[in-house]
C-alpha cells in the first residue's frame, strides 16, 4: 500500500471515531482527566491543521481534515471554552498550546488571545518550571496566538536533548518523544523544514535510520510514526530506501479498520481474531493520528521532489504521489 | 600432525556446528527504557507534575 | 543431546580462548594466549574448532604487538585452518573468516604446508556486503571483526571504508538492541574508518559497551583491539 493509502485508511478510522474525541462534561471539571479530554482533542486539531495545510485541496486527506477541524472547533464552542478555561486555570499552558493549533489553521478567538496575553506578561508565567521541550512548544504557541514569546526559542532549543546533539546510542523512548517534538516545534509541525538549524539538519539524517529501525523492531509504532514525521520535516530527508522499509513495516501494524496500535503490547492483548475494531480508543488514537500526520508530510515531500524534478526538466509524471 | 590424524579429528568433531558459530544469526533485540522514580519529584505522587510527559505524547497505561 | 553438549563445550572453549587473548593484549605477553590450548582441558578437536571460531583473532596479540606466536599456538592455529576449510556452499562470512586466518599465517611468515598454501589464496568477493543494507552490513562486519586491522587491504575493508555512516548507524542499532558483541565489533571497525560522524561519540560509546557487555570476553577482545588499533602498525 502507498504511504498516502496508509494515511487515508488511518484518517478513515479517525473520522469514524470522531465522537470519541468530543469534549464531555468533565472537560471543565476540577477533577476531570485533562489527558482524556483536552489532550486527544488538541492532538486531533494539531494533526488536522498540519494535514490541511500540506495537502492539495483535491487530495484524499484534505477535505476530511478540514471537516475534522470544524468538528473540533465546534467542541470548543467556537473557541469560547478557551476563555472559560483561562478563568478556571489561568496559569495552565495546555489551553494555549491547544488553541495555537486551531489558530494555525485559521480558527481564532481575539478575546481569548487578549486575556492569555495578560497572563503571559507575568514573571510567573515566564518562570514556569517545565521540560525544555515543553518550553519550546509554549513559545511557539505564543507566537501562533499573537502573543509576544516570553523567551528565546534558540535558548530553549539548546536546553533540549536534541539541541545538545547527544550520542545517538543514548536514545530511549523518552528522549525520542522529546526530540520529535523539538522538530515539530521548530518546523511548525512539518510545514517549515527550513526551521531546522544546520547542526540538526546534519545530525538527524545520520541517526534517524537506527532509531526508526529499533523502534519498529520493538513495535513502538507510535514513536515510529513520530520519527517518520520528523524524517519528512527535514531539509534533506534520509535515503528513500530507509523510508520505504520503515513505511512497509509500519503498514503491517495497521488494522483493517485503519487503526495503528500504539505498541506491540496492544496487538498481543487484542489477539489474532480480535474483530473489526480491535483496539481501545486510548490504545490507538494517538498512533493513528501520528500515522495520518507522517503520511501527509511524507506525501507532501514526495510532491515537492516531483515538482522540483519537473522544474529541472525531468519527466516526473503529473506530480501524483505514489 | 600427520594429515590422516587431522582427518580423524575432523570426523570426530564433525557434529560440531562450526558454520553456525562462524556466521551466527543476530540475537533478538532487548529493549527496556530507563525509568524515573516518582520519589525524586518535588510533588506528591497524586500530582506527578514533574514526571508528566511533554504534550502531546501518548499516555501510557 | 550430544550435539548441544558439544556446542556448549565449544562455546566455553571459545570464551576461554578469548579471555587468553584479552590477557595477552593487556599484558603484551603472547604466551598466555596459549594457556587454554596447552592446558589439555578441551580435547584437541574442540580446541581446534574453538580456534577456528575465534578466527584470526586467536593470534591477534602476535599481529598487533608484533611478537612471534608460541610454537604450540601456531601449530593449533595451522591445524584449525587445515581442519575447517569452508564448504563449497559456505556463507561469505565463513569463507572470509577462513581467508583471514590463512592471511594471518602468511603475515606471520609461516606459510601453511600444503599445495595451496605457498600461494596467497584467491581473495573472495565482497559483493554481498555492497548489496546489503546498513543493518546486515554491520552485522557481517562485526562477525568479520578479525579483518579490522590497521593497514589491512582486502575487499571487506574496502567495503567498510566506503560506508562509515552506515557502520556508525549499525553501532547505534547494536547498542540499542543490547547486542554488545556486535556493538564491540562495529566499534572496532569504526576506529579504523574515516568519515564517521563526530556526533556518534565513539570513545564514550566504546566505554559504554565495556560497561554493559564487559562480562563477555569476546566483547572485551574487540574493545581491547579497538584500544590498541590507532597505535598499532600492522606486522
Amino acid at each position: 500500500m502507498s504511504v498516502e493509502g496508509v494515511g487515508e485508511a488511518a484518517l478513515g478510522w479517525v473520522w469514524a471515531h470522531r465522537d470519541d474525541f468530543a469534549l464531555g462534561d468533565d472537560a471543565l471539571a476540577a477533577d476531570g482527566q485533562v489527558n482524556r479530554t483536552w489532550k486527544p482533542l488538541g492532538e486531533l486539531t494539531r494533526v488536522c491543521a498540519s494535514v490541511s495545510l500540506c495537502t492539495p485541496p483535491a487530495g484524499p486527506l484534505h477535505a476530511r481534515a478540514r471537516d475534522l477541524l470544524d468538528f473540533a472547533w465546534q467542541q470548543t464552542h467556537r473557541g469560547e471554552l478557551f476563555g472559560l478555561m483561562q478563568s478556571l486555570e489561568p496559569f495552565a499552558t495546555y489551553p494555549l498550546e491547544i488553541y495555537a493549533a486551531f489558530a494555525s489553521a485559521g480558527f481564532r478567538s481575539p478575546g481569548y488571545e487578549a486575556s492569555a496575553a495578560v497572563v503571559a506578561r507575568t514573571r510567573g508565567w515566564r518562570l514556569t518550571e517545565q521540560y525544555p521541550t515543553r518550553r519550546l512548544g509554549v513559545l511557539e504557541a505564543e507566537r501562533h496566538s499573537g502573543i509576544r514569546p516570553h523567551g528565546s526559542a534558540a535558548q530553549a532549543l539548546d536546553r533540549t536533548w536534541l539541541g545538545g546533539l547527544p550520542e545517538p546510542w543514548t536514545f530511549e523512548r523518552a528522549a525520542g518523544y522529546a526530540l520529535t517534538h523539538v522538530v515539530f516545534h521548530v518546523t511548525d509541525w512539518g510545514l517549515a523544514p527550513r526551521g531546522v538549524p544546520p547542526g540538526l539538519a546534519d545530525y538527524l539524517p545520520h541517526w534517524l535510520p537506527p532509531w526508526l529501525d529499533t523502534c519498529l523492531e520493538a513495535r513502538m509504532w507510535d514513536l515510529s510514526c513520530e520519527l517518520l514525521a520528523v524524517a519528512a520535516s527535514l531539509p534533506r530527508p534520509p535515503e528513500p530506501a530507509v523510508l520505504d522499509d520503515a513505511w512497509q513495516r509500519l503498514a503491517t501494524a495497521q488494522d483493517s479498520s485503519g487503526a495503528v496500535p500504539e505498541e506491540g503490547a496492544a496487538q498481543d492483548a487484542a489477539g489474532a481474531d480480535a474483530g473489526p475494531d480491535p483496539y481501545d480508543f486510548a490504545d490507538c488514537y494517538h498512533s493513528t493520528l501520528m500515522t495520518v500526520f507522517a503520511a501527509a508530510l511524507t506525501a507532501a515531500r514526495q510532491r515537492d521532489a516531483d515538482h522540483a524534478g519537473q522544474h529541472a526538466g525531468q519527466h516526473a509524471g503529473q506530480g501524483v504521489p505514489g | 600432525m600427520p594429515s590422516n590424524e587431522v582427518l580423524e579429528e575432523v570426523v570426530r568433531t564433525e557434529n560440531i556446528d562450526i558454520d553456525a558459530a562462524l556466521d551466527p544469526a543476530e540475537p533478538d533485540g532487548v529493549f527496556r527504557d530507563s525509568r524515573e522514580c516518582a520519589a525524586l519529584a518535588l510533588q506528591s505522587g497524586g500530582t506527578n507534575l514533574l514526571l508528566s510527559p511533554p504534550t502531546p505524547r501518548p499516555k501510557k497505561g | 543431546m550430544e550435539q548441544s553438549s558439544t556446542s556448549a563445550l565449544l562455546q566455553g572453549t571459545v570464551l576461554d580462548l578469548a579471555s587468553d587473548v584479552v590477557s595477552a593484549l593487556r599484558s603484551g605477553d603472547h604466551v598466555r594466549a596459549g594457556s587454554t590450548l596447552t592446558a589439555g582441558g578441551a580435547g584437541e578437536g574442540v580446541a581446534r574448532a574453538a580456534v577456528r571460531v575465534l578466527g584470526a583473532d586467536a593470534l591477534l596479540p602476535s599481529v598487533l604487538l608484533r611478537v612471534s606466536p608460541a610454537p604450540g599456538q601456531l601449530a593449533v592455529f595451522k591445524d584449525a585452518v587445515a581442519a575447517h576449510p569452508p564448504r563449497a556452499d559456505a556463507a561469505p562470512a565463513v569463507v572470509w573468516s577462513h581467508w583471514a586466518m590463512a592471511r594471518t599465517l602468511r603475515r606471520l611468515e609461516h606459510p601453511l604446508t600444503g599445495p595451496d598454501a605457498a600461494e596467497p589464496a584467491a581473495e573472495p568477493g565482497a559483493d554481498w556486503l555492497d548489496a546489503a543494507g546498513w543493518q546486515t552490513l554491520t552485522h557481517q562486519l562485526a562477525v568479520l571483526a578479525p579483518l579490522a586491522l590497521p593497514g589491512e587491504e582486502c575487499a571487506v575493508t574496502r567495503a567498510a571504508r566506503r560506508r562509515p555512516v552506515d557502520v556508525a548507524r549499525g553501532f547505534v542499532r547494536a547498542v540499542r538492541r543490547r547486542d554488545w558483541q556486535q556493538a564491540a565489533g562495529a566499534g572496532r571497525w569504526l576506529t579504523l574508518l574515516d568519515g564517521v560522524p563526530d556526533t556518534l561519540g565513539l570513545e564514550a560509546g566504546l566505554d559504554f559497551v565495556r560497561l554493559m557487555g564487559g562480562s563477555d570476553p569476546r566483547v572485551v577482545l574487540q574493545l581491547e583491539a579497538a584500544r590498541l588499533m590507532p597505535a598499532a602498525v600492522l606486522l
